[in-house]
């Protein structure tokens, strides 16, 4: 059974010097949370799969005008064709601007839509929480999470998290 | 470079810690002051008030406004307009800093999009009470009636429906995707467990993972980038309301622009009042700084001048134009019956801004909080002149009336007001007014500056 060595870090320096070490020693990031983004590549073994949020949104604000766009012609040209001064049923530059509205909607909530999806959101009870030093990571503190053996590999993994100057450190078997 | 490095943040509150106390300290741990306490009760006594006079308006209808013939579009229009207009600042005030990568926006972002919130609810009440018959609003969506009526998609009205629904509702996830994070602050800080509990589902499980916080990065300036152009479209889709009509003074194409130029400007102006009350209020002096009400100042000063610039054009469009209706309306205006209203509408927004090339008046707290009112009333006056000069005086001169308020135009006018106040009120009492998470990498790059 794998444990973790949790280290929590006041200094957003010795937070990234820790992950450096982590990473050149090839030792496995189990997770690392932060007050506030720091950068840099996701740990976490499916990050950075699939397409990406802006492009989510873009297909989403695109299907969303197309669509709105062919409702508008149904219903003046189909459905409701109404002599209004004249004016061609067909009127597309009047029909432009409703769309514009319905696809920036579209985007943004196939945005929402994504980015709970790829940040695992909406999971109230998730493991991570049963870490007590991750309470400070919404605060001022900065944790990482280091996959290691129990017994001497344990002690390794949390001299280097004391090493990089690391506040607290502790074991945690999940 | 420590002057440069405090110029967003006071070194007090340098400190994660420290950013976070700064803000949600007035929110859990202090009660509410006596001047909250007054502020709540003034407004919630203004929102009775307006209440009450939509009520009476639902049920008697537009003859209790001093709407008449000739002037069809009124109080709620102008009302209309001018809370749109705040409402668009918000966003487009959060989403372009956003954009820029202006790190000083941490500060106003977050009241500013909660802002918008309330001015669009606000904005939204006006064209349903204007249809006179508001009962039937929902004849304005696409939906599958039996009588096989579809609404016009070639009218302004319908334009107007959509812009606003999908400009609130917008707006509403790019201000909650934004809050994710500090409600996560929130759930985490000590305090009673059902407020707590509150913040917890709100937040959604956020843990501020690498993975989440780059999945919200990604979010928020997508969404930014879509705000923008959505932002401009909006208040454009408000000015051709006006451009799109064939009246004299109003079918220009300077419209659309200069509506969202004027969006920028009253917006602005009431983000500086709200944030120097606020600041006053909740002790923010340490992440509201004079570094951020200088650059407001300055926006509204820029703002100003090319509103000047608008106004200029409108009439030099009008008199060069040769058009008789146009000629009679540049007369009326300034030398009509609403000239007065005119001049004191460019005292306001042309010429009390000006104050601002004055490096010091762009940091008194008096000279902002006067301009802010100045700006806003101003503007009220403009949007209210748009309508009252044009349709006053339309093409036909035996039509041409004079439009008098009445005291139900006025008490629903001060009863959104309220509304509008009282909403701020306790959205200050219940979330972060000011971005913890964004304030807390102002407070590391201060601190990076310091050790440098």
């Amino acid at each position: 059974m794998s444990t973790l060595a949790v280290g929590s870090f006041a200094r957003q320096a010795d937070f990234a010097e820790a992950l450096a070490r982590a990473r050149r020693t090839g030792r496995s990031v189990e997770g690392r949370w932060s007050p506030f983004p720091t950068g840099g590549a996701d740990d976490t073994p499916s990050g950075g799969i699939g397409i990406g949020i802006a492009a989510v949104g873009a297909l989403a604000g695109i299907a969303g005008a197309g669509l709105f766009y062919l409702l508008e012609w149904w219903t003046a040209v189909i459905a409701y064709p109404f002599n209004a001064g004249g004016r061609a049923l067909h009127s597309w530059p009047a029909f432009l601007v409703a769309p514009v509205e319905i696809g920036a909607l579209s985007a943004g909530a196939a945005g929402l839509v994504a980015f709970l999806v790829r940040g695992r959101l909406t999971r109230l009870h998730h493991p991570a929480f049963a870490i007590e030093a991750l309470e400070r990571a919404s605060c001022d503190r900065f944790v990482l999470a280091l996959r290691c053996a129990p017994g001497a590999d344990a002690r390794v993994a949390l001299a280097l998290l004391a090493g990089a100057g690391a506040v607290e450190t502790r074991l945690v078997t999940p | 470079m420590s002057v440069q490095a405090d110029r967003w943040l006071l070194p007090s509150a340098q400190d994660y810690a420290a950013v976070t106390e700064t803000v949600c300290a007035p929110l859990m741990d202090r009660g509410p002051k006596r001047s909250w306490w007054l502020a709540f009760g003034l407004s919630l006594a203004l929102s009775a008030m307006g209440a009450f006079a939509i009520g009476w308006s639902f049920v008697e209808g537009p003859g209790l406004w001093g709407n008449n013939s000739a002037v069809v579009w009124g109080f709620p229009i102008a009302n209309y307009v001018w809370w749109i207009g705040i409402g668009n600042a918000g966003t487009l005030i959060s989403s372009l800093l956003l954009i820029t990568r202006q790190r000083w926006r941490a500060s106003i972002n977050r009241f500013a999009e909660a802002m918008t919130l309330f001015a669009v609810s606000m904005a939204g009440i006006f064209p349903i009470l204007h249809l006179g018959r508001p009962m039937y609003f929902y004849w304005m969506a696409p939906y599958p009636a039996t009588m096989g009526i579809w609404p016009q998609s070639r009218s302004a009205l319908v334009w107007d429906f959509w812009a606003i629904v999908c400009y609130l509702l917008f707006s509403i996830l790019f201000f909650y995707v934004g809050l994710v994070p500090d409600l996560a602050t929130l759930r985490d800080r000590p305090g009673k467990l059902g407020w707590r509990r509150f913040y917890g589902v709100l937040a959604l499980g956020w843990q501020g993972s690498a993975r989440q916080w780059r999945a919200h990065e990604q979010t928020h300036r997508m969404m930014a980038v879509i705000a923008v152009p959505l932002v401009c479209s909006v208040h454009s889709i408000v000015g051709l309301d006006f451009a799109a009509s064939l009246m004299p003074g109003w079918t220009e194409s300077i419209f659309p622009p200069y509506f969202v130029v004027g969006a920028l400007f009253s917006g602005f102006a009431m983000v500086v009042l709200i944030a120097a009350s606020l600041r006053r209020a909740m002790s923010l002096e340490s992440v509201l700084r004079p570094a951020h009400f200088d650059a407001m100042a300055k926006v509204l000063l820029a703002a100003a001048l090319v509103m000047g610039l608008s106004y200029a054009t409108e009439w030099f469009t009008g008199w060069w134009s040769g058009e008789p209706a146009e000629l009679r309306l540049l007369q009326q205006t300034f030398d009509g019956p609403y000239t007065w209203l005119y001049l004191l509408m460019l005292a306001c927004n042309v010429l009390s801004p000006q104050l601002f090339w004055w490096p010091a008046m762009r940091t008194n707290m008096k000279a902002l909080v006067g301009v802010s009112l100045a700006v806003l009333i101003g503007m009220w006056f403009e949007r209210m002149l748009i309508l009252l000069n044009t349709l006053s005086f339309g093409y036909e001169p035996s039509f041409w009336r004079l439009y008098a308020p009445t005291a139900v135009d006025f008490m629903i006018l001060f009863g959104t007001l309220g509304m509008f106040a009282l909403l701020m009120l306790v959205f200050s009492r219940l979330f972060p007014v000011v971005s913890i998470y964004e304030t807390r990498e102002v407070a590391h790059e201060a601190r990076e500056a310091h050790a440098a």
